[in-house]
């Protein structure tokens, strides 16, 4: 795995708010082809490294690098053209559009004919393709002429992904992609997430809370606590390292705690 | 005082710089300009139409702060208040003095409890949709313009005298000139200092400090803030319509006058930061200035009053590409 | 009946041999199929000063004294100019998002502009705009991303619109100078659209009505009378040319003229229509559903918002000319950039719904042909309307519905009470209250019984108040208290009806659908309780 090139990369990322510092000079390391999970309590500093990544926040310092190209200044929508697609952890889609057009729009995006205003938007059928095609990929095929408001939470979230996989992402950023869910439905989504980095040569960094959740899938998982990494490796490193055994054993973090002790 | 400068951050503190530096551009251009006399009058009467813009935008850079309500409607409560002011005081029968206390004491209630009915009645049940919010202000502005000129008729009121106790001259910069107008300008100050001393000292002050930060986090602590959203709403149309009536015996009242001071206050609140209660402070100062500036500068040299117009409207072009969230704004 | 009509068409064309032929069998036959209220609406655009002559028995063509089918062209045509601006505005407002309090400065300039270049133009100007081509090429060189190619096109556009709208020698034609109108209006709006678009919405809310409002003063001021004609505004008589000319004097023109408009109106609708069902028209409606989404897919909303103000300001700055032409007086007045054609478009939109199509033309060409309508209408306090109600009585159920509605939640729960325990009691007695029916019939006798009390209430006190108030004496013409009324209209469909009647009357209709689909959706996955707001 390790031999894979590196596609993304966070260089001494920092940011503060006012004083208060929430990511402290951060290294991070994506290898391509890989899934990657960031965990890490409340208030770790996984969601704002997450978001310092996705470019939503400025870093104070440091860099952001992908595929050897320093984007830490790009605004949003030019890192989409450069392959960096991302989801969020509140369901943010366009409400009253259809599935097929959150899609569509996504597609759309990275062809040329966004400023063709004098085209029927029907006439660019690739788009339309590649929207079906991502959406049969997560399973919502049944309702592409739903409004997406009347999805239910768990199919909002699988739009979600619909929506990054149709803007052709080399690398999908996940923020908790099972927020929210109903806990019977979280084994079908991380099938689907399997499934797409298997079939589609996708790398997918993913924060997750919840660390039943990323055991079983993940390369490679890091673990920040107070907005530094504590912890990197393979998921059976991180079972078996004691700092963060004992960083978290005190804590009351439920479900970390059970994990360690199972695998030890 | 001392403290407030040392715990300014970075880019107020810049802010500041600026703020001393244009103005002291300003005098000097009018000082070189006009002569000694006629700068010093200019200077005058760009901070008694500082003061007078104040009224206005204070009150919707508090309720834009707390509420997240752009009030268009501001203008025209200027409006009612100028012409409810004026009716008072013309038909009256009593001292000038008297009549003048009665008159804003009518308007600003007048024009309060329209601000009131206004927030609860129909500008709180949009609170979920706030697009509307800025349009049913915009729509009521008209609506409210419209009832004075059926009221009130088309033509301009003229100019009152002022109340007796006001209604004497003094000389300054070789210029003889009403009491009245200190009076605005001290009216203005009071009212600085009031609502400063009002946010600052007391309760329902902090409330709204807290509230302008972070309205949901207030309502979290259990105080009602439904009720002070009402109040400061009250608040900033009662402070219209006093900037209204004291307009009165200085330039009449016109139709015009409401849409004209809104302009100048959302000028202001663009240039001071919209929320900040000291950025509207002090761009309603940089702003008067500019206009009574501009105005004599087209007067001596185009022989065109009007262009002091386009003067304002540039100030705020030129702050908003160097500072989009206006001088004293929240960093974002 | 029209699915019958539709299967019947479609298997003819299906007759067909040649594919091509049937090719364009059957898209004519969509177009026909999928439009055929639109297109009955043009034809009877398009006769309608046949239908008002039939009607009032009186001449097509203007003759002394004019009669009403001459009369009512020129209101239809005024009407459609606005109708153009308000679907300008709804373009930005309800399709966009962007909220502009400015958009009676490209309305007034319309007339504006083509007026004042026609009367200063001078044959040098050529090649200062040459140069100002060039130096904005350069700029953009040093300044922008733009490739040689971008820049190139730029320059090419840049000089064959000055050669073409500013010629080298003689005057301006009036051609030349609408063209030059739309040319400005473009670069304010990019201008302007640079400056602050950038920016959150309420500060370009704020920036374009000082903007506005800044043209405003200087157009009504006594300083540039020469130019601007101060408050008598600058008269199009003399410059229309003949064939623009719709005054009662050009016989054969005033048809084509109104034919023109019609022409203008139907292409603004296309071109809105086809716009907002382009690429763009997707991107600018995923904007104003959640513009943060939209920039994290991908787009770059900036641009896209410059774009679709460039837009509507072009529709509205055309629409403005086109609304001097048929002023009575032929005059452009400071008014046309007044807040009342940036508050008209609006309320015109928000009543017809914001972010559909059809909603600004129903409501703009039903509230401005039923001004001219009412126009000269005049009514006393006590006569009122419809014979029954009278405005004092009117005045009161006004007033008790506003107190209603102020405490209806208090209220509401009252009267909820009282139903809950009618219904409790004939639940059992029989299915009245139990099925969907019921449920319907529920709400309709709550909202029936409150619009009786209200009207009971408002009869009664209101005979009250006019037997012992002497009004009856003063006569109110409806024109005065149009604006009134229309301003009272515009809050009451911004607090009561946020869909307007077109959105509405479609929200409706899907939600409907919704539900079925629902319905059938929930047969394959577990539960789906959401329901569309």
């Amino acid at each position: 795995m390790t031999d894979k090139p590196v596609i993304l990369e966070g260089h001494a990322l920092r940011k503060e708010f006012g004083g208060l510092v929430a990511v402290a000079d951060v290294h991070i390391q994506v290898r391509a082809g890989s899934l990657h999970s960031i965990i890490g309590p409340n208030g770790a500093g996984k969601t704002t490294l997450f978001n310092l990544l996705t470019g939503t926040l400025k870093p104070t310092s440091g860099q952001v690098i992908f595929k050897g190209q320093d984007i830490t200044g790009e605004p949003l929508h030019r890192r989409v053209h450069l392959g960096l697609g991302r989801s969020f952890q509140i369901t943010n889609i366009f409400p009253s559009l259809t599935v097929l057009e959150n899609v569509r729009l996504a597609a759309q995006a990275l062809g040329g004919d966004n400023f063709k205003f004098w085209a029927h938007f029907k006439r660019f059928k690739q788009y339309t393709e590649t929207a079906v095609y991502a959406i049969t990929q997560v399973g919502l095929e049944s309702q592409m002429h739903v409004p997406a408001v009347i999805l239910p939470h768990g199919d909002q979230r699988k739009l979600e992904l619909a929506i990054l996989l149709a803007s052709d992402a080399e690398l999908l950023l996940l923020d908790e992609p099972t927020a929210g869910m109903a806990t019977e439905q979280v084994p079908m989504l991380l099938e689907i997430i399997q499934r797409v980095r298997q079939t589609g040569d996708k790398t997918i960094m993913l924060v997750e809370h919840n660390m039943n959740v990323v055991m079983n899938i993940s390369d490679r998982i890091t673990v920040m606590h107070l907005g530094e990494v504590l912890a990197e490796g393979t998921p059976a490193e991180i079972t078996q390292n004691e700092t963060v055994q004992k960083a978290y054993l005190g804590e009351l973090y439920g479900d970390f705690a059970e994990i360690i002790q199972e695998g030890a | 005082m001392l403290t407030y400068f040392a715990n300014l951050s970075p880019q107020h503190r810049r802010s500041w710089g600026l703020v001393v530096a244009y103005v002291a551009l300003l005098l000097a251009v009018s000082y070189v300009d006009f002569g000694y006399n006629t700068a010093g009058q200019t200077a005058f009467r760009g901070i008694l139409l500082g003061m007078l813009v104040f009224m206005v935008a204070s009150g919707l850079s508090l309720i834009f702060g707390l509420l997240d309500v752009l009030n268009f409607a501001q203008g025209a409560f200027l409006l009612i208040g100028a012409y409810v002011g004026y009716d008072v005081y013309t038909s009256l029968d009593a001292g000038t003095t008297v009549r003048f206390l009665a008159a804003i004491v009518s308007g600003v209630v007048f024009v309060g409890v329209l601000g009131a009915i206004m927030e609860t009645g129909l500008i709180r049940p949009l609170y979920d949709r706030p697009v509307f919010q800025i349009v049913l202000t915009f729509g009521l502005a008209a609506v409210l313009l419209d009832l004075v000129e059926r009221y009130y008729g088309p033509d301009p009121k003229q100019p009152l005298d002022p109340p007796g106790f006001l209604d004497n001259n003094f000389t300054l910069f070789d210029q003889s000139l009403s009491y009245y107008r200190l009076f605005i300008i001290f009216l203005g100050l009071t009212m600085m200092v009031g609502v400063f001393l009002l946010l600052n000292r007391t309760r329902i002050g902090i409330i709204i400090r807290a509230g302008v930060q972070d309205s949901e986090m207030v309502q979290a602590l259990g105080i009602n803030v439904r009720l002070i959203f009402t109040l400061v709403f009250v608040l900033g149309a009662a402070l219209a319509a006093l900037g209204g009536i004291a307009l009165v015996p200085y330039q009449g009242a016109t139709l015009e006058m409401g849409n004209q001071f809104l302009i100048l206050a959302i000028v202001v609140i663009v240039i001071g930061g919209m929320g900040s209660y000291e950025g509207t402070a002090i761009a309603s100062i940089v702003v008067g200035l500019t206009r009574a500036v501009a105005e004599q500068l087209s007067l001596e040299h185009f022989d065109a009053p009007v262009l002091a117009e386009t003067s304002i409207l540039l100030l705020m072009i030129v702050v908003l590409l160097v500072q989009p969230s206006g001088l004293f704004g929240r960093e974002e | 009946m029209m699915s019958m009509i539709e299967r019947t068409i479609y298997a003819n064309t299906q007759k067909i041999k040649d594919p091509t032929l049937r090719g364009l069998a059957e898209s004519a036959a969509r177009l026909v199929l999928e439009n055929w209220a639109y297109l009955l609406f043009v034809i009877v655009l398009w006769r309608f000063p046949y239908i008002v002559a039939d009607l009032t028995d009186t001449e097509v063509q203007p003759r002394r004294p004019t009669g009403d089918s001459v009369f009512w062209q020129s209101e239809m045509a005024r009407a459609l100019a606005l109708t153009c601006l308000a679907m300008s505005y709804n373009l930005l407002f309800g399709f966009s998002g962007v909220i502009s309090f400015g958009h009676a400065l490209f309305f007034g300039a319309g007339g504006y502009v083509t007026f004042i270049v026609l009367n200063e133009y001078d044959a040098s100007y050529q090649q200062g705009a040459l140069i100002v081509v060039i130096g904005i090429t350069l700029i953009l060189a040093l300044f922008s991303r733009m490739n040689v190619r971008q820049l190139l096109i730029i320059a090419l556009i840049g000089v064959l619109l000055t050669l073409l709208l500013m010629p080298g020698e003689g005057t301006l034609s009036f051609y030349q100078a609408i063209g030059l109108a739309v040319v400005a209006s473009i670069a304010v709006s990019l201008i302007s659209g640079v400056v602050t678009l950038r920016l959150r919405g309420i500060y370009f809310a704020m920036f374009t009505l000082a903007l506005a409002e800044m043209f405003w003063v200087l157009a009504k001021s006594g300083t540039f009378r020469d130019i601007t004609g101060a408050e008598d505004g600058l008269g199009f008589r003399d410059i229309l040319p003949e064939s623009f000319n719709p005054t009662p004097t050009f016989d054969g023109s005033r048809l084509d003229m109104y034919r023109l408009t019609v022409v203008f109106f139907v292409i603004v609708f296309i071109a809105i229509r086809r716009y907002l069902n382009s690429p763009v028209g997707r991107v600018m409606i995923a904007i104003r559903e959640n513009e943060e989404r939209a920039r994290t897919i991908g787009y770059n909303t900036f641009y896209y918002k410059v774009l679709t103000m460039t837009f509507a300001g072009v529709i509205a700055t055309l629409s403005g000319l086109l609304f001097v032409i048929w002023a009575t007086d032929k005059r452009v007045h400071p008014e046309a950039l007044s807040l009342k054609y940036t508050v008209d478009p609006l309320l015109n939109s928000l009543i017809g719904g914001i972010g559909t199509l059809t909603g600004p033309v129903i409501a703009t060409l039903g509230l401005s042909l039923g001004e001219t309508y009412l126009r000269n209408e005049t009514f006393t306090l006590d006569t009122g309307l419809f014979g029954i109600l009278t405005v004092w009585q009117l005045a009161v159920v006004l007033v008790v519905g506003l107190v209603w509605w102020l405490f209806r939640r208090p209220l509401q729960t009252g009267l909820r009470r009282v139903v809950d325990m009618v219904r409790r009691d004939t639940a059992r007695a029989a299915t009245f209250a139990s099925g969907t029916h019921g449920h319907w019939a529920l709400i309709l006798g709550y909202y029936g019984l409150v619009v009786l009390l209200l009207l009971a209430v408002g009869l009664v006190i209101g005979s009250e108040i006019a037997h012992n108030l002497e009004f009856k004496g003063d006569v109110y013409n409806v024109s005065d208290l149009w604006e009134l009324f229309l301003g009272i209209l515009f809050v009451v469909v911004v607090m009561a009806l946020p869909h307007g009647i077109v959105g509405t009357w479609n929200t409706f209709w899907a939600n409907r659908r919704v539900r079925r689909l629902e319905q059938s959706a929930q047969q394959s996955a577990p539960k789906g309780n959401n329901s569309a707001s």
